[in-house]
């Protein structure tokens, strides 16, 4: 098996801001300076906040179109995306594809599961450190 | 006062075949299935799986029922504390809900579902290393 680690989980919240207070007021868990923003080309902005070796990416859509703004339409807040760390992403799909699973071509590092090869599961590959 | 989580400890992703959706993640993505567990009791059929630090439980009903498709999703995840009832202390000063601790499946763990507050997340604190663990476990 080549996955690293659990990468992230992604939850989609409304207030990014709010989220990351009660986050941080309930449970003591705190965002990481300088990681995460606002990125115009996914409609969204973010956070992560580290919990041990893995993070939590809160994300919070800016519009109304993509699949983050899709998700917090019909299903409100909650877990949306289960991210998974990879040492070399094109090698990583192309192990995952002679498996048999369907695997979007990667792009900056990044390469998403169809949710087809996982009974609906929203899973991502990420390659760090490229 | 703060809850103090020390890692992820497992993330819950339910079916309504656990045991086809592990078995898909295996055949699929390579990830090894470690342990199977049907106890009589708890309803629920888990098949469980280890990326280094965290636990991947693939959760469903012990008896499944007849379906068109298999449908999963990542359903929320438990975070370690070294103190449980100081982060349900914490979560309750808060104003927000949380269950008693009680034994979890885990021998020797305690276990406790944090309700709201949580922006919509399934979450709950487990302790390790609070109960005397039966011999044989």
């Amino acid at each position: 098996m080549s996955f690293k680690k659990i990468d992230h989980i992604g939850i989609v919240v409304k207030d990014l801001d709010a989220a990351l207070a009660t986050y941080d007021h309930n449970l003591g868990l705190k965002a990481a300076p300088g990681r995460g923003g606002e990125v115009p080309a996914l409609g969204i902005k973010n956070a992560f906040v580290p919990v041990g070796e893995s993070d939590l990416e809160f994300i919070q859509p800016l519009g109304t179109e993509g699949p983050v703004a899709t998700f917090a339409a019909e299903r409100g807040e909650g877990t949306f995306m289960l991210s998974l760390e990879v040492d070399d992403i094109e090698a990583e799909v192309e192990r995952l594809r002679g498996l048999g699973a369907r695997v979007g071509n990667p792009n900056n590092g990044v390469a998403f599961v169809s949710m087809k090869s996982t009974h609906g599961v929203n899973l991502q590959l990420v390659q760090r450190n490229r | 006062m703060s809850a103090g989580a020390t890692h992820i400890d497992h993330i819950v992703i339910s079916s309504n075949d656990s045991a086809a959706t592990a078995s898909l993640f295996a055949e699929n993505l390579g990830i090894e299935i470690k342990r199977t567990m049907s106890r009589p009791g708890t309803r629920a059929h888990l098949e469980f799986a280890k990326l280094k630090e965290v636990i991947l439980e693939f959760a469903g009903p012990g008896e499944v029922q007849p379906y068109d498709e298999v449908k999963a999703k990542l359903w929320g995840f438990v975070a370690a504390v070294e103190d449980i009832g100081a982060a349900i202390a914490a979560v309750r000063a808060a104003g927000f809900e949380a269950e008693e601790p009680h034994p979890a499946i885990q021998p020797g763990a305690v276990f406790a579902t944090v309700k709201t507050g949580t922006h919509g997340v399934p979450f709950a604190f487990i302790e390790y290393n609070v109960l005397p663990v039966p011999e044989g476990s």
